[in-house]
């Protein structure tokens, strides 16, 4: 039964089989057991879905270690080495400390959003990785609609973050709530105008056929990704600044920035709530890196030519591994911004850059995707690009600040 | 069909609540239910993309506006509003009750003739494209003209009349 | 009951609700609120047809509804805008204290 469950058109070796296994037994299973075909199907995705959830639940508790880990050695510290060998444990201790913390409801709050909106901030990450081409066999729901829906899902954490923070009934979380909104609002537009490029080329809103479609090499080594084109790099680093603040990363961390508003939306939440909410922004950020890597860096495929041989999953979760350093680096090294930098930022840079990309896009489509398409769509996009660079330098940077007592 | 009729009676408990809730952050919350509710709705019915537009339009965008424009404005009349309760259902009912009367006549007046149920007819988003961009590319131009124009207006509205400009503050 | 008629009650009857609100309301906003049910029951109508009415080969159901949202995601923004400027002058956002035409 287990080698029939693996029967696949591609070698054994090849490893493709390996992450669809849960799904192919389970239907295989039901089929014995005389289930009917619908049921069969429920079962199976069932199966896929679990497998999906359980590998990001798994770099949830991993990334949580790494996180500290990374910033530890930064800011030359260590970072957790008690629990486990290296501190392999702390993921566990974490867990099971916040699972009998006592559960706080404040008594101001609204009782049943409060509960609900630590339950909902969760399922559009969940919902969204469901969508994404792992491997070239390990689609856990191809839709052909795949990125609208990546992105209409999106569009109940905002629901969520509000609930939380109304819902909580004091105004820390209310002022988070606000920002987060609002800051949310303004990137969800860059973010979809720098996917739009992609569609334009690709002609799909299916997000397996937007990495078939990235297949290849061109001059027999480099990858024929999108980002490796000129509107597919100023897409791809608008969407990599949009997800950060999507994902309300550092530097755009304003909603939660420890130092003004305790935890924004999550202030006033303890135990196992607080932890579903950490969950949520980690798995959220697991889905915006893994649809950055889906339309701008290749997806599954080899970076390399002759490193076919890898099994793509490996390549793709080796690429995620990479998006998640960089924010990581980033959230290190970067201060945070303020609110009307944040704003100012969005409006006057991060737009115009990317609704650029659509005539980038368009004049690279007709006009061969070859030299000349070189030739006309770099201009077209460095010349406005410095343009914004001179002006964000002169104008609108903030004055530099001269310190009283910290100039030793 | 179960699913159907299920699904219609919970989008009209959404939608009794968004109008007759007395505090208005929750009827907002229950109107984004009701809007996704019907995106929902599309989704069974197999208007896939639309339902998906739906959502994101509706329950990411305007929603969340009314939301927030709630917070801004804070409103507290959540007393006065249940007071004057009895006297406003009256009227309500009143002014709305021949309307639906007139609506749901015709429905059933309808629905005996209408036509009778198929396989969903299915949307392939090259063709829905193909015609957006032909047929309709005037009306297309216009809303987007209309877009950029609401835009700017709601920028120009919304901003805090600012020390520099002209307008005087209240008297 | 078909699906059609089903739906198209359902829509009569979330028109009149949103009806129901903008003649009860005294909230700007929540006037606003009644005008988006009245909008999405007109869309249900399209979508309805478009699926259980008469072949459509032209898709004009949808494309209706798809530019209708456009048109309503426009309304509220500016609808807001505009509500929220007329509470910086007034500090209220009820209609019935905004009767004087001087701000």
């Amino acid at each position: 039964m287990m080698l029939a469950a693996i029967q696949t058109d591609e070698s054994l070796w090849s490893l493709e089989w390996l992450p669809r296994l849960p799904q192919r037994l389970v239907e295989m299973l039901l089929h014995k057991l005389g289930a009917s075909e619908w049921f069969v199907d429920f079962g199976g995705l069932l199966a896929a879905a679990v497998t999906v959830v359980a590998v990001f639940l798994g770099a949830f508790a991993l990334l949580s270690l790494i996180e500290r880990k990374t910033l530890a050695r930064v800011q030359n510290r260590i970072g957790p080495n008690r629990a486990g060998w290296f501190g392999i444990l702390q993921p566990v201790a974490d867990g099971i400390k916040m699972l009998t913390k006592e559960d706080i409801v404040p008594a101001r709050a609204e009782k049943l959003l409060h509960l609900l909106a630590p339950i909902l901030i969760g399922l559009p990450a969940i919902l969204a990785l469901g969508v994404i081409p792992y491997g070239r066999e390990w689609t856990p729901v191809s839709l052909d609609l795949g990125l609208l829906f990546f992105f209409s899902i999106g569009a109940l954490t905002e629901v969520s973050v509000f609930m939380a923070g109304w819902a909580s009934g004091s105004k820390f979380p209310m002022l988070g709530a606000m920002r987060a909104i609002s800051q949310m609002v303004s990137y969800e537009l860059p973010l979809l105008l720098s996917a739009l490029g992609v569609v334009m080329v690709t002609g799909s809103l299916s997000l397996p056929e937007i990495v078939a479609r990235q297949e290849g090499y061109h001059l027999g080594f480099l990858p024929a990704w999108n980002l490796l084109t000129p509107w597919g790099l100023v897409g791809g680093l608008v969407f990599f600044i949009a997800a950060l603040a999507e994902s309300n990363r550092s530097p755009f961390d304003l909603p939660e920035g420890e130092s003004e508003i305790v935890a924004g939306h999550m202030t006033e939440y303890s135990g196992f709530k607080y932890a579903l909410f950490f969950m949520g922004e980690y798995l959220g950020l697991f889905a915006i890196s893994g649809l950055g890597i889906t339309l701008f860096l290749g997806g599954w495929q080899a970076p390399l030519p002759g490193l076919e041989f890898v099994p793509s999953w490996i390549w793709f979760f080796g690429k995620l591994a990479l998006v998640i350093f960089l924010f990581l680096w980033i959230r290190a090294t970067f201060p945070r911004l303020r609110i009307d930098q944040l704003m100012r930022f969005a409006w006057l840079c991060l737009i115009p850059m990317a609704l650029l990309t659509l005539p980038a896009a368009a004049i690279w489509h007709f006009t061969g995707r070859g030299f000349l398409s070189w030739v006309v769509t770099v201009p077209l996009l460095m010349i406005p690009w410095g343009i914004l660079t001179v002006i964000f330098n002169k104008r609108l940077a903030p004055a530099t600040r001269t310190y009283r007592f910290a100039d030793s | 069909m179960i699913a159907l009729f299920l699904l219609t009676i919970l989008v009209l408990l959404a939608a009794l609540g968004a109008v007759w809730n007395a505090r208005p952050v929750h009827a907002a919350l229950l109107l984004a239910l009701a809007l996704a509710l019907h995106a929902v709705l599309y989704l069974m019915i197999g208007a896939h993309f639309i339902g998906l537009v739906q959502f994101m339009v509706y329950v990411g965008a305007v929603a969340v506006l009314i939301v927030f424009s709630l917070l801004i404005t804070r409103p507290r009349d959540e007393e006065e509003e249940i007071a004057r309760r009895p006297r406003t259902l009256g009227v309500g009912l009143l002014c709305t009750l021949p309307v639906l009367g007139v609506l749901l006549h015709a429905v059933s007046r309808f629905a005996d003739t209408g036509p009778v149920a198929t396989d969903a007819p299915a949307i392939s988003l090259e063709r829905l494209g193909t015609i957006l961009y032909t047929t309709h590319a005037p009306a297309v131009l216009a809303v987007a003209v209309l877009l950029t124009a609401v835009m700017i207006g709601a920028a120009l509205f919304a901003r805090e009349p600012g020390k520099k400009s002209s307008v005087s503050p209240d008297p | 009951m078909t699906p059609l008629a089903l739906l198209l009650t359902l829509s009569s009857v979330v028109f009149v609700l949103g009806l129901f609100a903008v003649l009860v309301r005294r909230n700007a906003i929540l006037i606003l609120v009644g005008i988006e049910l009245m909008l999405n029951a007109g869309n249900l109508n399209f979508i309805a047809f478009w699926r259980y009415g008469p072949p459509d080969p032209e898709l004009t159901g949808p494309i209706f509804v798809l530019f209708a949202i456009a048109i309503a995601a426009a309304e509220a923004a500016v609808g807001l805008a505009i509500i929220l400027m007329v509470f910086r002058h007034t500090r209220s956002t009820d209609l019935n204290k905004l009767d004087s035409l001087h701000g």
